[in-house]
């Protein structure tokens, strides 16, 4: 390939390894706006086109005669309260502060509740590990946001199951509690045993009602399980330490972050805070100085799509470059780590990691994975010592729950006294082990033995199915209780609504078997009252002794969390004398287990919020796969979706392939959650059991693993990494414009090096100038600025992909989802997609055969308002319009669908009703045929208690309308509203102040953005943050060279790559060096290295 | 020889059907004259826009009486009408502040007292119902100087609650586009007989149309009420 070639196909920027190749199929992707339309495909085979268009007209004429069309729309009720509440207006929203506990951590929450429903969630503002804008902004993540859908869960169970008898049968608590007491009684009375099995809390009233359970049942054992654990963590600190201390991180003060395989930014359990801390020093870019992060990990994640230097490893590389480093930092006590793999760059890393460790001793860190073994987090307490992390970017704190035996041995040991009949009565709190216990224990086996076994859960799941007793399980939203952030703050849990379903509390359940005298009682009297009397009375005892309880306890409830409770820094000596060498892996692949962006560990299965927002990677929904490198899937012939089968540690597995750049040579990545069989009707059969393969012995990898491929059908699976591509191939060398050409910038994204901004602030923009016409043919209409002007800033240099944002605009705008069958047709309704861009030059790993280790760029792409907007000038029925503000307005009432604006769209950010989504399922199968005619008024087909969670503020759009992001208008009708009242009320309505504080109106996808790369405000005001943004020489309008002048601003990325880091080029030994492969080495779009990425 | 050779340009011959064209056409436009101004018709009389709907309530309570003679002010049931998009119904305990004294066992007032005493509310029909696409908000209204009565008409003469105005959106925007027409006072919102003669504003004009323009353009300026194009842009109602 000739250098001029290259220039013209050498793609900068592309979304999928189809598109870096050029692919005809991903041609006709842009060129075609809904590429997989088949109206005949879309009834399933089982009709026709023909079929369709008989019934449409058979029921539109049966429509007609009825006169479906001409009726006044159904009698509406109205139904006042009895007797008023105080300070409650109804119309009017409420929030609570409570917290939502996944894996034994909270995360302080504010939920919003209307009409008393919840009906938004998003992070408590007063809490320290949720604030992003303290006291004013609370930021949150995906799975909180989403968490409140489970809550409306119709398939949630409902009622008390007995399945004693040879049929499962409907009981209720009444009875259930006679029962327990039998139970408990006749197994206390004969001395037999009795194991409670929870999952990780770190509730104080639940660790309370522990030791009153202990004490009524003083044979009784407790176990603790959680698939996605610390454990490796916690050993590693009493590795080191000698005692169990949790290392609480202080991004914000650290220049130098070194990441071995931890994803800090997505799946640490503080990860909105370290999140918060991370962007603080990313955004000190703009004043010439940047933190560098380093990562070397197993799986592509989503703090290696933001790192500076990344180098993808086998897992078993890890504790080598960890004994690396601590050599070079000069640790006591480290043997081994010489040998470095110079093939892969790893002792470039290190050197240039150490480096730069040692260059900013007290503002560095070392990080370590749960996955990692020990010794690595052992390692890296011990170098964290030594750069004089302790004390600045690390504090020591006690671990709240440090002295459990780890989770791993708990449920061995569990199931191994079941298997030898130890255990007469089976308690099991919540989690669902039958499906995520180490696939070796057989634990549903074992379950089925216990002659007593109850299990509180929110599903009627796959472990409830093997007890004796089902209890329904009380969701967070509906609960009291407490929990403890990472940091050990400690907060209180408030319900906002009373149980749906009639569940209870895992601490309520422990007050009625342990018959509890201050709580049983009223457990089984009020549907929450029991909880509360449980909290209170822990709080009584441990947090608020003396003073005016009452008011000190409403006080933190208000707030949500306990003033300055956080665990105070402990000092601890290094007293590890050893760090003994794991055992060399065996030969073959390795197996890395992850947690899933969708599905968490298999809880959120039937949520089908998180089940269609696209992975941060793979972009992945309704689905796992095994994640291979390129390299790996060339050897093995396998294609995207091929169906391969994974052996190990003695099992099988088989499963879809999804072929990932940047995923390192050898390593198959399996996420979590997936393949449930008894999760509803959302997430039933759905991806691959990947616990399946997970055993005692490799609970996040499995070395020696044999991958090969099958002759299974090919898989469907359904990624949007090639939907909405806002590249082209009209013209010649267009798409080099658009994306960039080779070295240069092009007009979707931009970046560019610290180094070299900090010389030419305007280095992200090379060659482009700025977006916007002067000259125009006609004269604008207007400046859309009366009286606020908004406008928002997206900054790419903040944004990590995490999905926050996309789950928090679809809790608020009402946002349908479709199913994976009509995301394959590119129908997915998200109003805010993440568009997430590898840079690698592909001609390098075309030539190479190998593996490029790209670098990503996450862009969150929704309506940028063009104030001169394309989809407005080809409306027929002026259903798109502007309004004085600059907001692009879209009529749903208006709209007839003809499409032509989403076709005229640039950014590809409408969405098209296609069917009436909201009254569908998306995973049950369709009606069919696909339409019903006539319509019925869409309440009467939406499940009742789905629709308690829609937005009253926004409207709930039929089949045949074109939607798209608004600004979230009815916030800001909503505080404008406000603002009039109040200038009016003080008598002053002229003078009330034109504009509104910057910040009374935050979008929802802004409040939840745990970086702030998202700002939004009046244009009007100069005081606004969004403006000083907007004037940020790293602003740009994407495709601003159409003259469509958007209100939304990007801010070009930047990176920080390490010094002499953009050496020659260097492939794999066996791979011989591409030969076009020519930038200049200080070129920073030139960076072509295959691996480790740098720049 | 042009004489004899046949002409080859047939005359074009209308086909047979088409004499009957024209009455068809005719007919056409016969029941077209029918159709279309029934069609209208229909679709602007007051059965379609739902002027006049009363429906029936569950306790025949009468605004004539409580509001006409009795002198409640509005908001004393609807309280948060000035705060909230909603203008709330009153709880059954607002009924009872007074009903448990004066007709207490009146057969009419039986499903509050059943309300009360079970705590489930009672169900009333809602009368002025704008379809789900539009989005009032009640607080932006009576605090910006706009009465109930534009919109409710005279309730304090009614003992039976109806729709008086179209509640279409052509009969929002006639006003969204002229607010002069139903400013007034912010101390008269509920004054449901309020007259803009006599104002100050009014320089003694006594035609009452005439006295509200005159009164609606100098409040338009003290209120500093938006420009017409503020509030017709579609996102002022429609969300």
């Amino acid at each position: 390939m000739s250098q001029i070639e290259h220039h013209q196909t050498g793609v900068t920027y592309w979304r999928s390894l189809e598109q870096a190749e050029q692919a005809p199929e991903v041609r006709s992707l842009i060129e075609q706006e809904f590429p997989s339309y088949d109206p005949s495909g879309m009834l399933n085979g089982k009709s026709s086109r023909r079929k369709l268009l008989k019934v449409m007209g058979a029921s539109m004429a049966l429509a007609g005669l009825t006169l479906t069309g001409c009726r006044r729309w159904p009698k509406e009720k109205l139904a006042p309260y009895t007797t008023s509440t105080e300070n409650h207006v109804p119309g009017e929203r409420e929030y609570y502060a409570t917290a939502l506990e996944l894996g034994g951590v909270a995360q302080g929450l504010l939920v919003t509740s209307f009409g008393g429903r919840p009906i938004k969630v998003e992070g408590n503002p007063s809490h320290p590990m949720a604030w992003s804008v303290k006291g004013k902004q609370g930021s949150s993540d995906a799975f909180a946001q989403a968490s409140l859908l489970n809550m409306y869960d119709p398939e949630r169970s409902r009622e008390v199951v007995d399945r004693t008898g040879a049929e499962p049968k409907e009981s209720d608590w009444t009875k259930f509690t006679a029962i327990a007491g039998d139970i408990f009684g006749k197994v206390k009375g004969t001395g037999g045993r009795i194991a409670v099995l929870s999952e990780a809390t770190s509730s104080p009233s639940a660790m309370d009602m522990k030791k009153r359970f202990l004490a009524a049942f003083p044979q009784a054992k407790w176990h603790e399980y959680e698939a996605l654990s610390r454990d490796n963590e916690l050993e590693g600190s009493r590795m080191a330490f000698g005692k169990s201390l949790r290392t609480r991180l202080n991004l914000e003060k650290a220049k130098v972050v070194i990441s071995l395989d931890e994803d800090v930014l997505f799946s640490h359990p503080a990860r909105t805070r370290y999140a918060a801390d991370w962007a603080e020093m990313r955004r000190k870019g703009d004043k010439g100085e940047m933190n560098r992060v380093y990562i070397a990990e197993s799986t592509f994640s989503v703090t290696g799509t933001v790192a500076d230097v990344r180098l993808p490893v086998n897992p078993a590389r890890l504790e080598n470059i960890a004994r690396a480093i601590a050599l070079q930092v000069e640790v006591a006590n480290v043997s081994g780590g010489e040998d470095l793999d110079k093939n892969n760059g790893e002792d470039r890393f290190v050197h240039s990691a150490v480096a730069d460790l040692l260059k900013s001793k007290g503002a560095s860190v070392v990080i370590v994975g749960q996955s990692a073994s020990p010794v690595v987090h052992a390692l890296a307490h011990a170098i964290n010592a030594k750069i004089g992390a302790i004390g600045t970017t690390v504090t020591l704190i006690e671990d709240p729950a440090g002295d459990r035996p780890t989770h791993l041995a708990a449920i061995t040991e569990l199931t191994k006294a079941i298997n030898e009949k130890k255990v007469d009565a089976l308690l099991i709190l919540g989690g669902n082990p039958v499906y995520d216990a180490p696939a070796d224990l057989d634990f549903g086996k074992a379950l089925a033995s216990v002659p007593a076994s109850i299990h509180l859960s929110h599903y009627n799941d796959e472990t409830s199915r093997a007890c004796k007793w089902h209890l329904p399980r009380a969701h967070y939203l509906e609960a009291w209780g407490d929990a403890k952030a990472w940091d050990g703050s400690v907060g209180l849990c408030q319900p906002l609504i009373e149980p749906l379903f009639g569940g209870k509390t895992p601490i309520e359940v422990l007050a009625l078997v342990s018959g509890d005298a201050v709580a049983a009682g009223a457990v089984m009297a009020g549907a929450v009252m029991g909880g509360e009397q449980i909290v209170r009375r822990t709080w009584k005892e441990q947090y608020i002794k003396g003073g005016d309880f009452e008011k000190e306890y409403r006080k933190t409830m208000e707030a949500g969390v306990l003033e300055n409770s956080a665990s105070p820094a402990v000092t601890a000596a290094n007293t590890a004398t050893s760090y003994p060498a794991t055992p060399a892996p065996a030969a073959g692949f390795f197996v890395r287990f992850t947690l899933d962006s969708h599905a968490y560990d298999g809880r959120f299965a039937n949520n089908a919020w998180l089940q269609e927002t696209h992975d941060p990677i793979t972009k992945l929904v309704w689905d796992n796969a095994a994640i291979l490198s390129k390299k790996d899937a060339d050897t093995l012939g396998v294609k995207q979706g091929d169906i391969i089968r994974i052996d190990g540690n003695g099992r099988g597995l088989e499963i879809a392939a999804f072929v990932q750049p940047g995923q390192p040579v050898g390593v198959v990545t399996l996420p979590l959650g997936y393949g449930r069989t008894e999760a509803g009707s959302i997430g039933n059969k759905l991806g691959f059991n990947t616990y399946h393969l997970r055993t005692t012995a490799g609970m996040y990898s499995i070395s020696g693993a044999k991958v090969s491929k099958t002759s299974n059908p090919n898989y469907t699976l359904a990624t949007t990494m090639e939907h909405h591509i806002l590249d082209d191939f009209a013209m010649k060398n267009a798409l080099d414009k658009r994306i960039g050409a080779k070295g240069e910038t092009g007009m979707i994204v931009r970046e560019s090096t610290l180094e070299q901004y900090n010389k030419d602030p305007r280095a992200p923009h090379k060659k482009q100038h700025g977006g916007g016409h002067s000259l125009q043919l006609f004269n604008h209409p207007s400046k859309f600025n009366t009286p606020n002007a908004w406008g928002m800033t997206v900054d790419l240099n903040t944004c990590i992909g995490c999905n926050a944002c996309v789950v928090a605009c679809q809790a608020e705008n009402n946002v349908p989802v479709v199913g994976k069958e009509q995301v394959l047709y590119h129908r997915e309704m998200g109003w805010l997609r993440i568009d997430r861009y590898f840079k690698a030059d592909t001609a390098t790993y075309e030539k190479a055969g190998d593996d490029p280790n790209p670098q990503v760029v996450h862009q969150p792409m929704m309506c940028v308002h063009c104030e001169n907007a394309p989809c407005e000038q080809v409306c027929p029925v002026a259903a798109t319009m502007h309004d004085t503000e600059g907001l692009n307005t879209m009529i749903y009432n208006r709209c007839i669908g003809t499409r032509y604006c989403s076709n005229n769209c640039p950014y590809k950010v409408r969405r098209f009703n296609y069917f009436d989504w909201q009254s569908k399922a998306p995973t049950t199968g369709w009606p069919d045929p696909y339409v019903n005619f006539p319509d019925k008024q869409q309440l009467d087909q939406i499940d009742k208690i789905k629709a308690m969670v829609f937005n009253p503020d926004v409207s709930v759009r039929m089949r045949g309308v074109m939607e798209k992001c608004t600004y979230c208008t009815q916030r800001l009708a909503a505080a404008k509203i406000t603002h009039r009242n109040e200038a009016f009320k003080e008598g002053k309505p002229q003078g009330g102040g034109e504009l509104l504080t910057d910040g009374s109106v935050i979008t929802a996808c802004q409040q939840a953005c745990p970086t702030q790369a998202i700002t939004f405000g009046n244009l009007n005001d100069p005081n606004a943050q969004v403006v000083r943004l907007q004037k940020n020489p790293r602003a740009y309008d994407v495709l601003g060279e159409l003259n469509t002048m958007p209100r939304t601003k990007f801010l070009a990325k930047l990176r920080n790559p390490a010094e002499g880091a953009s050496a020659p080029a260097r492939g794999h030994a066996s791979s011989p060096a591409p030969s076009t492969m020519s930038p200049s080495p200080s070129s920073s779009n030139g960076s072509t290295v295959p691996t480790p990425s740098v720049g | 020889m042009s004489d004899a050779a046949p002409t080859t340009k047939k005359r074009f011959l209308f086909p047979r059907w088409t004499n009957y064209a024209l009455p068809a056409i005719a007919v056409g436009l016969m029941g077209g004259m029918f159709y279309m101004p029934t069609l209208f018709g229909l679709g602007a009389s007051p059965k379609t826009t739902a002027v006049g709907y009363a429906p029936e309530q569950p306790v025949p309570y009468s605004h004539a009486v409580h509001v006409g003679k009795l002198g409640l002010d509005c908001r004393y049931c609807h309280t948060t009408v000035e705060k909230s998009a909603f203008a709330a119904l009153p709880p059954t305990q607002t009924c009872m502040n007074c009903h448990t004294g004066i007709r207490p066992d009146s057969p009419a007032l039986q499903p509050i007292r059943d309300s009360w005493k079970s705590a489930m509310p009672v169900q009333w029909v809602k009368v002025h119902d704008l379809p789900d696409y539009a989005f009032f908000n009640h607080s932006a209204h009576v605090n910006r100087g706009v009465g109930c009565v534009s919109c409710h008409g005279r309730i304090d003469q009614m003992d039976i609650v109806a729709q008086t105005q179209p509640l279409s959106m052509g009969w929002c925007l006639d006003c969204h586009r002229a607010p002069e027409t139903a400013l007034r006072p912010l101390d008269k919102i509920t004054d449901l007989g309020w007259t803009p003669v006599g104002h100050p504003y009014a320089n003694g004009e006594t035609d009452k149309e005439k006295a509200q323009l005159l009164v609606g353009e100098k409040l338009k300026a003290d209120y500093g009420t938006r420009e017409p194009q503020y509030m017709t842009s579609c996102f002022t109602c429609h969300r």
